[in-house]
Parts: structure tokens; C-alpha cells; sequence
């Protein structure tokens, strides 16, 4: 059996290799964040004119009332899935498998939620009057509609973000108590030493910072599988075909963390070959990432079987309609483009061989997401274009460059927000590797089998 | 509503003051005269301007020549909508969209707004004493007018200054009228448009008539359709039948719609008659004799309509009477469209329908108001008389024969010899850029005048325009105040009693008040009656039918060969809301989808599906279509609703000038009609033009209401239909 | 305070159509349309711009989809696969149902659109943050979105045409959602007439702009709650009944009435009832 790390890495190597990544950054680093910062432009300089011309600009018209902000937020959210959820998962679930990955994939949540917040905003016909949907208590008596699945994402995503910030800084404390301890003075200092909040690593603080740690993650995990059964209310409590259905909270929920662990793999490959991670970001670990992303594709692909299965069975004709136009409209490339993507290209996962190929993953986890981006897309978009009143139906659709420019836009956001990240914070968990390596040596001393 | 003792020019300059105030609460409204505005405190509101508070004021629409009355509503000053006047039998509260688009020639952006000698603006002054001195310089025979149909206090005025020229000229000129139908009724029952009662009649059956959508009185027609569809009336829920080669609104609205071959609907009408008398309807002799030929088989052969079908017409008319057989444009467009109309008038006489539902119209006591209606043969005359050099100075009002006339007339080019043209006009048209002077309209909301509507609904009326509001800009003028300087400057004795049209306008009614039921009343009283009713109920006696319709001269000829080079027949169409092309300017209508193709802002080339298939064009094909004497490019649009042999092609698109929402918006039918005139009426015939069409190559996507399902419910109950035995009518309410 | 204000009066909110034990009051608005007289000509659309300041989006934006009338008049076409339309063409008037259950309603997310206590979906332009939720849910796809800043920047109004608007009602600018409201502006002023003079608005006093213009009387407008107005009549007559919850009499084997709505299934309860086109069997 492979090892998931070496039990023979020096608690002191772990400091280093990982106070290492938050050093000056190299030219590569600016090179990317300024990429990075030239595609959010685009999506800014799409958003400033649409937001001065009027929606119109994106290429919407009425009935395809929603376009690629949907869809991407969506696929934002969903990839905002497998960070904080899983990693509270096998927190729970005791994988120390998770600690050297966690860290980045919990930022990967915090960021993909606030880029999905974005897309709130940017499809808004009116972001300056974004304020009514709060519920505010206010001398008229005006409140937001509780009766709307908008309203309902809106405080679900503000929770499901607030806890996973929450969950992520918990987290971190004790690095950041490293961070503080292994650096020179500067703005820096100053930071982890306000954030770790006094950390000295007594066991009255270890106790409290465990049981505050697993109350989080108990709570995250109901909460994360709600944010996005909600965000499926959007579409299934509403009453139109192709969206009023009854499987959508799970396969909505089982397509988040299908694009979230495929997200995982691409973060994971480029970390361990930016940061020389490969001490900590192991083949064997990659490998159980590829297992999982492979099961849980499956598991897509069943409930996406059982959503056609029953449409086709129904006696929903409206909804039956809409399927078929999927298949055989014009949007079908992009349908079996996304069944491809989603149900047969994960068979290559099934592969040992390909489970430990760095290049073979990577390119994977490229398709699945696409495959998952296509999947939100071709659950909003097809709707409107053969909705229940033919006289409306609208096959000629197709989103502007602003709305591209825009879904183009938040990667460069996200990017810049993870660039950020790697560099003020350890992406890295050094207190767990720690403690992952300790546990492995002990194991072995012990001549038993580590904690899985 | 107007109270009696009411000072009618003190409202007006209420309603200009009121409009001032409005300018400096904000709404940008520029100043009534040049250098003056005016404070107007609302606290003490003017009287009929009350702040907040609609007011309605009656008036005629003067969008087409059909004589709605209107209800103008009005506020602050400023009239915001029209609404139909109850009180017209003609349209009874109700409007077309046409007519509705009404306050947008009047706010329109594009109207001309000063007199204009060749395209610089000059004062009235000048611009009347410039025509002063060139009607000097020449004589009354080298003096032409070419008007729209006219009638009522304008038409005198006209009549009257045309008299002081002495030999002018007047042609009377409308690109879309029934005029052979005109001269045929005449022949037929003696009066050129007799009174109609589709409420009355159990069947009708029109050949080509589109009464629901622009022919001669729409809104009356559809008022009475909706009558005649009601099922709870003695004489049931009436059945439609509509035959012509393109489907019109009317057609669309048809039990029936049968597209028979284009030009054999007189064949197809003695066909009916044959199969009347087969069926045992006696048939007088002199009929009798004339369609013993057109038994069913040759019949069905001609026209291209199945044996079954023409039997079950026949059947159908003769077991429910009364009936009414009309004849409109898709009929009366042909070399023989006479003898077309003639035959089918035939039928009316052989169901008994004369008297019944074909009804002498009221007699309209003062001739001289009477409407002197146009036809499509005046702007030929007229072209013969350019050419020949002999006109000096050319008149235009309400037509625009550069935009109109078929290019084959070279209208354009002849009339660069005629050294001075005057227009009277809106909008810079195609025939206002052409003239060298151009005095600027009020429109139909500012203006004072009188109308009497060609179909007369009940009794005659007299119509009444009167201003809405306070004129937009100073610098237009009405065309009866423009009639009145032009007469000052020649008898002045005889007109200077009158300051301005409306004292002259007003003094010849209240003078006459008697006849118009004020006898007895104050004169100002009288008025402001006559100006809150909106229109004047004059009484007189109804005429009654003279002639009735023989088969004496009918003779139709045998169906017209096919022209291999020009293989397909042009129908232009008249459409609901652009007619002839003079209110394309009114972005309503523009918007307005073409309610069978539901295109907007845009012209379109009908085609049968089949025949789209054997020539391999598809919907949004660019196509050129070309006939003897020109060629015009479309869009192609696949149209179920029209024959296979056949292309429609709407008409008053393709304006090269008028303003910024007609210009340059599809192309223009008229232009390319071949010079084919009806025989006996010498009206250009419609539809006799050949043409072939060919794809450019170019393909675009069609701008309509339609969507990708092409007008399919995809089994939704969506517009849902029942057959007429299926559902009990009677007791609907 | 407002918060004790929605608790308390929670259940309110939710229940403004008239399911069984909320029946209306005072004034119930509703339509019918007679598809046999109908014509199509489009009129009833004119009169819906005139009368409500509706936008011409000019051909670009026509094109790409973003017209905003708010009536629009369809025309359906025969599948029997006949050659030629021989029975003419099916036109229908369609408009903002003006639905009871209006699944516009519950999913906007401000309660910018919402019932009306006369059984109108209003449409509440200042409250709309444009989110288009509305448009999504509706099943008739009679919602009309300002894509554009249409009188201010898009110029669609050019001088001296803004002087037509109706001041009854706003010009809607960008990033709001539109659609017809009954004439809403027409129905507060005839209800206010009627309680200056003590009395409820009688059949006849208000009439809808598109009901006014429409030539051939295809369209009747009035209160449901008043069983002498002629729409009661109507809806009576044919047995069609607000908040059906099974199927209409008219739906039943042998039924000879011709009242139906659109759409029944899916229980939004319109407010509009159209009257099935008839066609001669004779021809
Ligand atoms: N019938 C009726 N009576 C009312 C009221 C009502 O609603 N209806 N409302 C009451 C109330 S609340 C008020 S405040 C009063 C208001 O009553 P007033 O004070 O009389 O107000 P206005 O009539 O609006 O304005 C008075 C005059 O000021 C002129 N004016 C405007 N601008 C200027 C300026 O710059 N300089 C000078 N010198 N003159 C100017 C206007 O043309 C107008 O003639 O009316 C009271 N009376
Ligand atoms: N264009 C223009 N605008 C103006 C002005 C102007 O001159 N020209 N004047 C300005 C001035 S000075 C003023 S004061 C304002 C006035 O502006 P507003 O205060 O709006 O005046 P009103 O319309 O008179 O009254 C408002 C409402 O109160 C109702 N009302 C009457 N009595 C009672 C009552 O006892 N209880 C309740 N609850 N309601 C009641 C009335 O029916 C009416 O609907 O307008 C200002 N706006
Ligand atoms: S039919 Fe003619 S006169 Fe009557 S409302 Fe329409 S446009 Fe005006
Ligand atoms: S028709 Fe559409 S917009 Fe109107 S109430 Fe019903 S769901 Fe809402
Ligand atoms: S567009 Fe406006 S009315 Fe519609 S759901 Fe959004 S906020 Fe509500
Ligand atoms: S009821 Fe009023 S708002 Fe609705 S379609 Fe008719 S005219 Fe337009
Ligand atoms: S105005 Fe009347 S007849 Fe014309 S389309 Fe509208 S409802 Fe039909």
C-alpha cells in the first residue's frame, strides 16, 4: 500500500516548505495575477456598460428572461461545494487523508461563493435597488416575499458563506500562530497576530479549538447540502417545464460536489507543481480524490437517468417537450456535450492507471467542469426557449459578449481571490500535516495501520 | 362634455396657456410664440382645464376616409389619446389602431413646421405672395391641383378657389380605392356605395372585400361583423365566405376562405349562379341566359375551386337568405375587373339581396359638401398632362404621387416640368421633397374643418374636425385658413368678412342652422352644441336602389395565359394599418405586427409554401422581385394564405423621405405595377402585374410577432375552435 | 412596528385568491374575450400603448426579442395539414391572465408583484430590483422587461412625442418589469368616483383602453363580484368558475358551451375567459 504521506518529514521541513509559499512571490505569480486582473476587467468593463445601457446588452430578451448568470452562478456555487463540505465530512468521518487539501479547498468555497455573489448582482435589472431583497425592518412595513426561493438563496448563500469563513479561519488559528511566531515584523506580523487571536497552543486552547472546530462542521454539513437543494428550489418550486422537478434538490447537490471535487484535482495538480507541494499533496492522496470524484460522477449520473426517466414517463407533455428540444434543438450540442462530459468521461477515472496521471486528471478535471457548466446552462437556458406557450418559444438565443465576457470575468476573480489567499495564507495546513505525519509514525512504530 | 355658453376660442388659448405652464413645471415644452411665455397659476384653474382632470372633445379621425368621430382626451392641455364618439353610427365609441395612431401625426417629430421654398424656410407672407405672383403669370388651364379625396367645407373651399382660377384642373387622386367597384355599384344598383347590413344577412360572401381590415369603412364593418356572428340573433350565427388569391383580415376571419384562380372571380360568381338554378333557384332569364355556359366542371376548371365546393356555396346561399355578396380589390384589379364586379353583383340580384341587405345609403342634402371621392386613374390623367408640358403650377394636398404612381409613369421625372409645385403638406414626403414650395399642415388635431364619410352608416352625417389643443408650432397653418388667404388674395370682397376658416366655417353653419336642427336656438348655442357633439345628423330622405344589376355587355374573358418569363401574378396587398403608405411615419403602426404575417417594420414577399419549395427559397430569403417595369428586393415570408401562382407584396412601404420611421423601411410595391388598366373604368388595374422572382443570395432573419413554432398551438388548447353544430349559441350573452 | 405587523398578519399575505373560505368582496375584475368576433386587428394592442406609455422598441430590439406590448395578438394557424388555411387563421388576444394563484407572484423575491384585494396582480415598478423571476414562473409569457433606459437614453419618445403620455401612470425605465394591469389607472378612478358617491362601481362605468378600442366588441371587462354585470352573466352562462379546482363544465363529454381558460391545469385560475372561436360546419 502506498503511503498518503511520509511518516519521515521533519515537523521543521513541514514549517518551512509551507512558510516558503507565503514568501515574495516570483515573476510567475505576478504574471498570472496580472492575467488574472485583465480578465476581471473584462467582466468589470461588461458590467459598467450593461449597468449604464441596461440589460438588453447581454443578448436577453423576454421570455429568455435568464441567461449565463444564472447558469454560472450556479456553477459557482456548486463548485463552492466540495471544499468546505467535504472537508467537514472527513473531518467527521476521521480521514486524515484531507489535511494536507483541505485548506485550499475550503478557500476554493469561500471564493466560488464570492464569485456565485457576483452573478447575483451582475443579473439584477436594477443592482442599485439590491437592498429591498434584505429583510430589513423598516417603518412602512415592507418586507422581502419569504414565499420566494430567491430569498431563500439569498440568506442560504449568506449562512453557507459566513460559516465557511468561519470554519476556514477556525481552522487556520494555529498556522496562523506559526506564521506569526516565523516571521519578521511588517503588516503581516501584524495581521496573524490579531487573527490568531492569542493562540499558544495550551491544551485548554487545543480542547476548546477541537470541540468549536467539530460544532462548526456539524452544522456546515446540513447547511451545505441545503445551500444548494435551495438554490435547485429556484428552479423546481417554480412551475415551469424542464424545472418543476422533484429530483432536482439532490441532483443539484450531487452535481455541486461532482464539480467541486473536479475543481479539487485542478487546484491540487497546480499547487503541488507551483508550491512543490509533493510531499504534502501526494499521488496516493490525488488517487483517493479520483476514487471519490468518480463516485460521486456516477451518482450524477444516475440522478440525471432518473430525471429523464421521469420526465419520459410522465404525462408532462410541456416537460417531455423540453427534453426532447435539449436532445435534438438548438441547444443540443451543448446537451451531449454535457452528458459526455459528465457520464463518460469520469469512466476514465475508473482506471488505476489514470488515477495517479497527473496529465491524464488534469485534463479530466478541465471536462468535468465544463461538463458541469454546461449542465447549469442546460438547465436554464432550454426552459425558456420551449416553455409552455409556444407562441413565445425563442430558438434563436444566443448570450452576447458581455454576458461571456462576464462568466469569462469571474474566473480572473476567482483567480485573483486564490492568488491572494496563497500568499497571505498557508494553503497548507501545517499543525494537521503535523499531526498526519505524527499519527503515520506512531502507526508504524506501532507496527499497526494508520487512521484512515 | 362641453357646457353650451362656452367661448370656443377662449378654450383654445386656455389650452395654449395651460400648455405653457407645463412647460415650466418641467416637461420641456417650448414656448407657444417666439419669445413669450406665459405663467398660469392652477390654483384658480381656467375654466375646462382643470388640473389632473381629463376633458373629452369630440372631432373626426382623419386617418382614412371612413369618418370616425373621435374623442379626444385631453389634459393640461394636451391631447393624450382618442377614443371613438359614441355618438357616430359609423364607428360607435369604437377605433381602429390606424386611426388611434392618430396622435402620432400630430406629436410626430418629423412634420414640417414652416413654409419651405426649396428647402429654406420663409414667412407666410412670402410664401403666399410668391404663389400670388406665379398664378398671375399664368392661366387657369395651366393650374392643376391633385388632392386625396375630399369633402365637406375643405372641398368648398377648394372647389371655390379652383373656380377663381378659372379652368384649374383637379384630379382627385387615391392609390387604394374601390373605384372599379364604385363605377360597378353604380351600374349595379344606381348609387356607387350602397348601404351594406352584414347584421341582416345569414351569409356573406365576399369576393376579395377586405371590410374587416381596409376597405372603405372598416370599423363600421367589423361592428356589424361582430353583430352578424352572433349566435343568439333571429337569424343565427352568420357564416363567412371569403374568396381571394391572398388572405386578407377578412379573409383570415372567414367560415371559408377559397382562393380561387386570380381574375376568375366573375366566372366563379355565374358558376354559383348555374349551380343556384341546378339546385332549383329560379333565375331571371336574361341571367339565366348568360350563365348557361358556366356549368360546374368548366367553372371549377377556370377557377380552380372543386365541384364539391361551388355546389356547397350554392347550397349554402340558396337555403339561407337573405344573403350579401360583396366585391372589393381582389376582384376589381384586373383588365375585365368591371365585368368581374359586374357578375358578381349578379348574385345579389339572384338571392333577392337588394333591398334587403344591399340598401340605398341617405342622401346627402348639400351636394356641395358631399365627398368627391379619388381614384387611381386621376394620377394617370394627370401624369398625360405633365407630360404634354401645359401644367405651370401643380397643387398637391393629401397625396403623394411620387411615392405612389407605378414608376412606369415616370411620375417623378414629369414633374420637374412643371415650373412650380406647391405642397400642402405634413411630412416632408416623396412629393414634398420634389416641390419647391412647401407649406406646412396643422394637423388633423389642430385643425377646423368638416367631413362627409363616402359610406354612410345610417342617416348623413356631417363630421366634425375642430382643434384638440393649441397648434404645436406657429409656423403651420390649416389647409382651410391657407385656402382662405389664397381666395383673399383674388375676392377679397367676397371673403373678407371672415377673419379665418373657423369664422367662415362657423358662419356657414350657424347660418344654415335650421336645416341643421338649431332652428331656434342662439346662434352660440347652436355652436357649441354642433362642436360637443362632434357631428351634425342631416336629415333627408333615403335615396332608393335605381338600376338593377344585368346581364346586359357581360362578357368575361377566358383565363389569362400564362407568361412564361413572368410566371407569377403581384397581389398587392392594402394592409389594415399602412394603406397607401401616408401614416408610415407613426411608429405604432410600424410596430404594429401585420396581423396575418405578423412582420413589423419591414416589408414582405408572400409566397405559398409550394411554390417557395420548387423555387427553393426559404423564409428571410432576400428576393428580387421583378416585373416589366422594375424590380424591388423583400424579404420572403412563407405564406399558407395565398395561391400557389401568386405573390402579395404589402403596399406604403419603401419611403424614400417622410421621416425617420418610414424612410428606408422595406421596399415599395407600387413602384414596380405595371401600367395595366380596367377596361371600362380605365382605374389601374391592381392586380394584372407579372412578375418572376429570384434569390439575391442573402438571407436574414425575419423581424415578427411569430416564434419558431410558426403559428402551431404544438396540441395546446391554446386558440381553440369549435364547429358550429357542436355548441349552442342561442342563449349566450 | 412592522416586524409584529407581518407576523401578525402573515397568513393574509399569502391568501389573496379566493380559495374557498376568501372569497372577494368587494370587487373581483375579470375579462372575457370572444374569440368568433374577435378579428385581429390588432386595435386593442394600439390602445394598449396609447393608453399606457408602452415603449416602441423600434426594429433591433424587436428583433432580438424585446418588444414590450402588452397585449399581443398571436395567430395560430390549422395542423391538420391542409394545403390551404381554408378556415381562415385562430387569432388570440393574450394579455397578463391576471391570475388568482399567480405563480408570478410567489417567487418575486420583493413582493414587487402581488395580489390586489380586487383580484389583480399588480405590478409595483418602484419595488422591482428586475431579478425577472416573475417573467420565468409565467406560464403565458406576458411579462415585459425594460432591457433598456427606454425614455431616456434609448430616446424612443423623441420631442414632441413625450407630450401623448398618459400622466396617469409612469413611463417605466430601466430594469423594471411591466405587463398589463387591467388599466389599473381606470379602475381607481371609476372606484374612486363610486366611494365619493357612496357607492360600488357599477357595470359599465370603467372600461379597459384595448376593451374601448376593440371594433368588434370581442372584449368584455367588469366585476365578477357583481352578479348583474355582464361579465358575471357571461362567466355564469358558461359555467366557468374562478377557482375551479377540477375541471370546467365545459370540459365534461357533450358540454355545448364554449367558455374556457387558458392553461387550466396548472391552477393558476386567470381572471380571463376566452369564448371558443366558432366555424360554420355547412361550408
Ligand atoms: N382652490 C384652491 N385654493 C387653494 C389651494 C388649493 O389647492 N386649491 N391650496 C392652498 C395652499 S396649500 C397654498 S400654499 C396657496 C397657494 O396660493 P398662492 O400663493 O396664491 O400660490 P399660486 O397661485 O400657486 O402662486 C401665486 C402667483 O405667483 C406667481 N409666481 C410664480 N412665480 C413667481 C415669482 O417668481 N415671482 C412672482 N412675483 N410671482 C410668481 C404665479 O404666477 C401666481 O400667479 O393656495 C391655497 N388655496
Ligand atoms: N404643480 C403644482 N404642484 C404643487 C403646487 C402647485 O402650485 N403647483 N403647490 C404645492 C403646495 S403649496 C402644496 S401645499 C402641495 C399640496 O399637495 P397635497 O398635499 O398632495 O394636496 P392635496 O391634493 O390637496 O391633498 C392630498 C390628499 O389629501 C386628501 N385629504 C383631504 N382631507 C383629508 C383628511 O382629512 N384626511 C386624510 N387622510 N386625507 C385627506 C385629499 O383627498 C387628497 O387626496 O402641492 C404642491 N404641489
Ligand atoms: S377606420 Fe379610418 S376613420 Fe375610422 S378610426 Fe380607423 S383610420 Fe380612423
Ligand atoms: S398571466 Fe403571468 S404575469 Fe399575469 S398573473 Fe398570471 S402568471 Fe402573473
Ligand atoms: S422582475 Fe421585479 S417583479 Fe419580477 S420577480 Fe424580479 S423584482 Fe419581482
Ligand atoms: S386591460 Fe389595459 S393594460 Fe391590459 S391589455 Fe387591455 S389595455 Fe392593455
Ligand atoms: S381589437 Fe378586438 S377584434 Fe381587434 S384584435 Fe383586439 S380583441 Fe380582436
Amino acid at each position: 500500500m502506498e503511503r498518503d504521506i511520509r511518516e519521515d518529514i521533519a515537523w521543521a521541513k513541514i514549517n518551512t516548505d509551507v512558510l516558503k509559499s507565503l514568501e515574495s512571490p516570483r515573476r510567475l505569480y505576478w504574471v498570472i495575477v496580472f492575467v488574472a486582473m485583465l480578465i476581471f476587467s473584462i467582466g468589470i468593463g461588461c458590467e459598467v456598460y450593461q449597468y449604464n445601457v441596461g440589460l438588453g446588452v447581454a443578448n436577453m430578451d423576454n421570455p429568455h428572461v435568464w441567461g449565463l448568470y444564472i447558469a454560472t452562478f450556479i456553477f459557482w456555487i456548486g463548485m463552492s461545494h466540495s471544499g468546505t463540505l467535504l472537508s467537514a465530512i472527513l473531518l467527521l468521518m476521521g480521514a486524515d487523508w484531507r489535511k494536507p487539501i483541505y485548506r485550499f479547498a475550503e478557500a476554493m468555497t469561500t471564493f466560488s461563493l464570492m464569485t456565485a455573489g457576483l452573478f447575483v448582482m451582475v443579473h439584477l435589472g436594477r443592482l442599485w435597488q439590491v437592498y429591498y431583497a434584505l429583510p430589513y425592518p423598516n417603518e412602512r412595513g415592507v418586507w422581502p416575499n419569504f414565499q420566494s426561493p430567491l430569498l431563500w438563496d439569498a440568506m442560504a448563500i449568506f449562512t453557507y458563506l459566513s460559516s465557511s469563513v468561519l470554519f476556514l479561519f477556525i481552522g487556520m488559528i494555529p498556522d496562523l500562530a506559526i506564521c506569526r511566531d516565523h516571521l519578521h515584523p511588517g503588516w503581516r506580523k501584524k495581521l496573524y497576530t490579531l487573527l490568531s487571536l492569542g493562540w499558544e497552543g495550551t491544551d485548554r486552547q487545543w480542547r476548546n479549538f477541537r470541540v468549536a472546530y467539530v460544532t462548526v462542521a456539524c452544522f456546515l454539513i446540513p447547511l451545505a447540502v441545503s445551500v444548494h437543494s435551495i438554490v435547485a428550489s429556484d428552479f423546481a418550486m417554480s412551475q415551469q417545464p424542464g424545472w418543476h422537478v422533484t429530483s432536482f434538490p439532490p441532483y443539484f447537490v450531487a452535481g455541486a460536489l461532482y464539480s467541486g471535487c473536479a475543481a479539487i484535482i485542478t487546484l491540487f495538480i497546480i499547487l503541488r507543481y507551483v508550491f512543490k507541494f509533493e510531499d504534502y499533496m501526494t499521488l496516493p492522496i490525488l488517487k483517493k480524490i479520483a476514487r471519490l470524484t468518480f463516485a460521486i460522477a456516477m451518482v450524477w449520473t444516475y440522478l440525471n437517468a432518473v430525471e429523464f426517466a421521469s420526465v419520459w414517463y410522465s404525462h408532462d407533455q410541456a416537460s417531455k417537450d423540453v427534453l426532447i428540444q435539449k436532445a435534438t434543438g438548438p441547444y443540443a450540442p451543448f446537451w451531449w456535450m454535457m452528458n459526455f462530459c459528465g457520464s463518460v468521461v469520469p469512466l476514465v477515472l475508473a482506471f488505476k492507471r489514470f488515477q495517479t496521471s497527473i496529465p491524464v486528471l488534469f485534463a479530466v478535471s478541465l471536462l468535468l467542469n465544463l461538463g458541469m457548466w454546461l449542465e447549469r446552462w442546460m438547465i436554464v437556458a432550454p426552459t425558456f426557449s420551449h416553455g409552455y406557450y409556444p407562441w413565445t418559444w425563442d430558438h434563436d438565443q444566443w448570450p452576447s459578449l458581455v454576458q461571456w465576457g462576464m462568466v469569462f470575468g469571474s474566473f480572473g476573480w476567482f483567480t485573483l481571490l486564490f492568488m491572494v489567499f496563497c500568499k497571505v495564507f498557508p494553503s497548507v495546513s501545517m499543525y494537521e500535516v503535523k499531526e498526519m505525519v505524527y499519527h503515520r509514525k506512531m502507526a508504524l512504530e506501532n507496527k499497526t495501520e494508520g487512521a484512515h | 362634455m362641453m357646457e353650451n355658453n362656452f367661448n370656443r376660442r377662449d378654450f383654445l388659448k386656455v389650452m395654449g396657456w395651460g400648455g405653457a405652464a407645463v412647460t415650466l413645471t418641467g416637461c420641456g415644452f417650448t414656448s407657444v410664440e417666439d419669445g413669450r411665455e406665459v405663467v398660469t397659476s392652477y390654483v384658480e384653474p381656467p375654466e375646462y382645464a382643470l388640473p389632473g382632470i381629463s376633458v373629452y372633445f369630440n372631432s373626426t379621425c382623419a386617418q382614412c376616409d371612413a369618418g370616425c368621430s373621435v374623442s379626444g382626451r385631453v389634459r393640461e392641455g394636451r391631447v393624450l389619446k382618442l377614443e371613438g364618439n359614441t355618438a357616430s353610427a359609423i364607428n360607435r365609441g369604437k377605433m381602429c389602431g390606424l386611426g388611434q395612431a392618430g396622435v402620432q401625426a400630430h406629436y410626430n417629430p418629423d412634420r414640417v413646421r414652416e413654409p419651405l421654398l426649396k428647402g429654406k424656410a420663409i414667412s407666410w407672407e412670402e410664401a403666399l405672395g410668391l404663389i400670388d405672383g406665379k398664378l398671375k403669370a399664368v392661366k387657369g388651364e395651366e393650374v392643376a391641383f391633385l388632392t386625396g379625396g375630399l369633402s365637406g367645407h375643405v372641398k368648398v373651399m377648394f372647389k371655390n378657389y379652383m373656380d377663381t382660377l378659372g379652368g384649374a384642373n383637379h384630379f382627385v387622386y387615391e392609390a387604394a380605392s374601390p373605384a372599379v367597384v364604385r363605377a360597378s355599384n353604380k351600374k349595379a344598383y344606381g348609387v356607387s356605395m350602397p348601404r351594406l347590413h352584414l347584421d341582416k344577412a345569414k351569409v356573406v360572401m365576399s369576393f376579395g372585400a377586405d371590410f374587416l381590415g381596409s376597405w372603405v369603412s372598416p370599423v363600421h364593418f367589423s361592428q356589424q361583423y361582430a353583430a352578424f356572428r352572433k349566435g343568439n340573433r333571429p337569424e343565427g350565427r352568420g357564416v363567412l365566405v371569403q374568396i381571394e388569391p391572398k388572405m386578407t383580415l377578412t379573409g383570415a376571419n372567414a367560415d371559408r376562405w377559397i382562393p380561387a384562380n386570380p381574375g376568375s372571380e366573375g366566372v366563379l360568381a355565374l358558376g354559383i349562379i348555374n349551380a343556384l338554378g341546378k339546385a332549383g333557384l329560379s333565375i331571371p332569364a336574361d341571367i339565366a341566359g348568360l350563365t348557361r355556359d358556366y356549368g360546374v366542371d368548366r367553372v371549377s376548371k377556370e377557377t380552380g375551386v372543386s365541384v364539391e365546393q361551388i355546389n356547397k356555396l350554392a347550397g349554402l346561399l340558396k337555403e339561407r337568405t337573405p344573403s350579401l355578396v360583396l366585391v372589393g380589390d381582389a376582384a376589381e384589379g384586373y383588365l375585365h375587373g368591371s365585368q368581374n364586379a359586374a357578375a358578381i353583383a349578379l348574385l345579389n340580384r339572384v338571392l333577392g339581396n337588394i333591398g334587403k341587405t344591399i340598401d340605398a345609403p341617405a342622401n346627402v342634402p348639400f351636394p356641395q359638401v358631399a365627398p368627391t371621392v379619388g381614384s387611381r386613374s386621376a394620377v394617370k390623367a394627370l401624369n398625360d398632362k405633365l407630360t404634354s408640358g401645359k401644367v405651370q403650377v401643380l397643387f398637391t394636398y393629401a397625396a403623394n404621387p411620387v411615392f405612389s404612381a407605378p414608376s412606369v409613369l415616370k411620375f417623378k421625372d414629369n414633374l420637374q416640368k412643371v415650373p412650380f409645385k406647391v405642397a400642402l403638406a405634413h411630412y416632408m414626403d416623396e412629393t414634398a421633397v420634389e416641390a419647391d414650395l412647401v407649406l406646412p399642415l396643422d394637423s388633423a388635431l389642430e385643425d377646423w374643418g368638416t367631413g362627409v364619410p363616402e359610406y354612410l352608416a345610417e342617416g348623413a352625417q356631417l363630421n366634425i374636425q375642430q382643434p384638440l389643443m393649441e397648434k404645436l408650432y406657429s409656423g403651420t397653418r390649416g389647409v382651410g385658413d391657407i385656402l382662405l388667404a389664397l381666395l383673399k388674395q383674388r375676392r377679397a370682397n367676397e371673403y373678407k368678412g371672415y377673419e379665418d376658416f373657423y369664422s367662415y366655417l362657423r358662419h356657414s353653419l350657424v347660418s344654415i342652422k335650421g336645416v341643421l336642427g338649431g332652428s331656434g336656438k342662439d346662434d352660440d348655442i347652436f355652436w357649441a352644441e354642433t362642436l360637443s357633439q362632434g357631428l351634425v345628423k342631416l336629415s333627408g330622405n333615403n335615396g332608393s336602389l335605381a338600376a338593377k344589376a344585368n346581364a346586359a355587355g357581360l362578357n368575361l374573358p377566358a383565363p389569362a395565359a400564362e407568361d412564361s418569363n413572368y410566371p407569377l401574378r403581384l397581389i398587392p396587398s392594402v394592409t389594415a394599418s399602412m394603406r397607401d403608405g401616408r401614416n408610415a411615419n407613426q411608429p405604432w403602426l410600424q410596430e404594429s405586427p401585420d396581423p396575418l404575417t405578423t412582420i413589423v417594420w419591414d416589408s414582405w414577399v408572400e409566397i405559398h409554401p409550394k411554390t417557395a419549395a420548387r423555387l427553393g427559397i426559404v423564409e428571410g430569403d432576400i428576393i428580387e422581385v421583378a416585373s416589366r417595369n422594375g424590380a424591388i428586393k423583400a424579404q420572403a415570408y412563407l405564406f399558407p394564405g395565398i395561391h400557389p401562382d401568386a405573390i402579395s407584396i404589402p403596399l406604403g412601404y419603401g419611403h424614400e423621405a417622410m421621416g425617420r420611421y418610414a424612410k428606408n423601411v422595406g421596399a415599395n410595391a407600387f413602384a414596380i405595377l405595371d401600367q395595366a388598366v380596367d377596361k371600362e373604368t380605365g382605374e389601374l388595374a391592381m392586380n394584372e402585374t407579372r412578375v418572376k422572382l429570384s434569390k439575391v443570395g442573402k438571407r436574414i432573419i425575419v423581424t415578427k410577432e411569430e416564434g419558431p413554432a410558426g403559428g402551431m398551438q404544438m396540441g395546446k388548447k391554446i386558440a381553440v375552435r369549435v364547429a358550429s353544430d357542436k355548441v349552442n349559441l342561442s342563449e349566450e350573452i | 412596528m412592522s416586524v409584529t405587523n407581518l407576523l401578525e398578519n402573515w397568513s393574509t399575505f399569502r391568501h389573496f385568491h379566493p380559495v374557498d373560505d376568501k372569497p372577494h368582496e368587494q370587487y373581483k375584475w375579470a375579462m372575457a374575450i370572444n374569440l368568433d368576433a374577435c378579428t385581429g386587428c390588432n386595435a386593442c394592442s394600439v390602445a394598449c400603448y396609447a393608453e399606457n406609455n408602452i415603449a416602441v422598441v423600434g426594429k433591433d430590439k424587436y428583433a432580438h426579442g424585446q418588444t414590450m406590448h402588452w397585449m399581443r395578438i398571436e395567430r395560430y394557424w390549422d395542423e391538420d395539414g391542409r394545403e390551404f388555411p381554408d378556415q381562415g387563421a385562430q387569432f388570440l388576444p393574450m394579455m397578463c391572465q391576471q391570475c388568482e394563484a399567480a405563480p408570478c407572484e410567489t417567487v418575486c423575491p420583493v413582493g414587487a408583484t402581488n395580489h390586489t384585494a380586487d383580484g389583480l396582480n399588480s405590478q409595483v415598478y418602484n419595488r422591482c430590483i428586475g431579478s425577472r423571476y416573475c417573467s420565468a414562473n409565467c406560464p403565458f409569457k406576458v411579462r415585459y422587461f425594460n432591457w433598456y433606459d427606454y425614455p431616456d437614453q434609448e430616446k424612443v419618445w423623441p420631442e414632441p412625442l413625450p407630450q401623448q403620455l398618459n400622466p396617469d401612470l409612469t413611463v417605466r425605465t430601466k430594469g423594471v418589469m411591466e405587463k398589463c394591469t387591467f388599466c389599473v389607472q381606470r379602475l381607481t378612478a371609476a372606484k374612486s368616483d363610486a366611494r365619493n358617491e357612496g357607492r360600488s362601481v357599477r357595470d359599465g362605468d370603467v372600461q379597459t383602453a384595448c376593451q374601448q378600442a376593440c371594433p368588434a366588441g370581442a372584449i368584455s371587462f367588469g366585476n365578477l363580484v357583481d352578479p348583474q354585470s355582464k361579465i358575471a352573466k357571461q362567466w355564469e352562462k358558461q359555467r366557468v368558475e374562478l377557482a375551479a379546482h377540477d375541471e370546467q363544465e365545459k370540459d365534461k363529454e357533450g358540454s355545448e358551451l364554449r367558455g374556457y381558460r387558458i392553461f387550466e391545469e396548472l391552477r393558476a385560475y386567470p381572471s380571463v375567459m376566452y369564448l371558443e372561436r366558432v366555424r360554420e360546419s355547412a361550408v
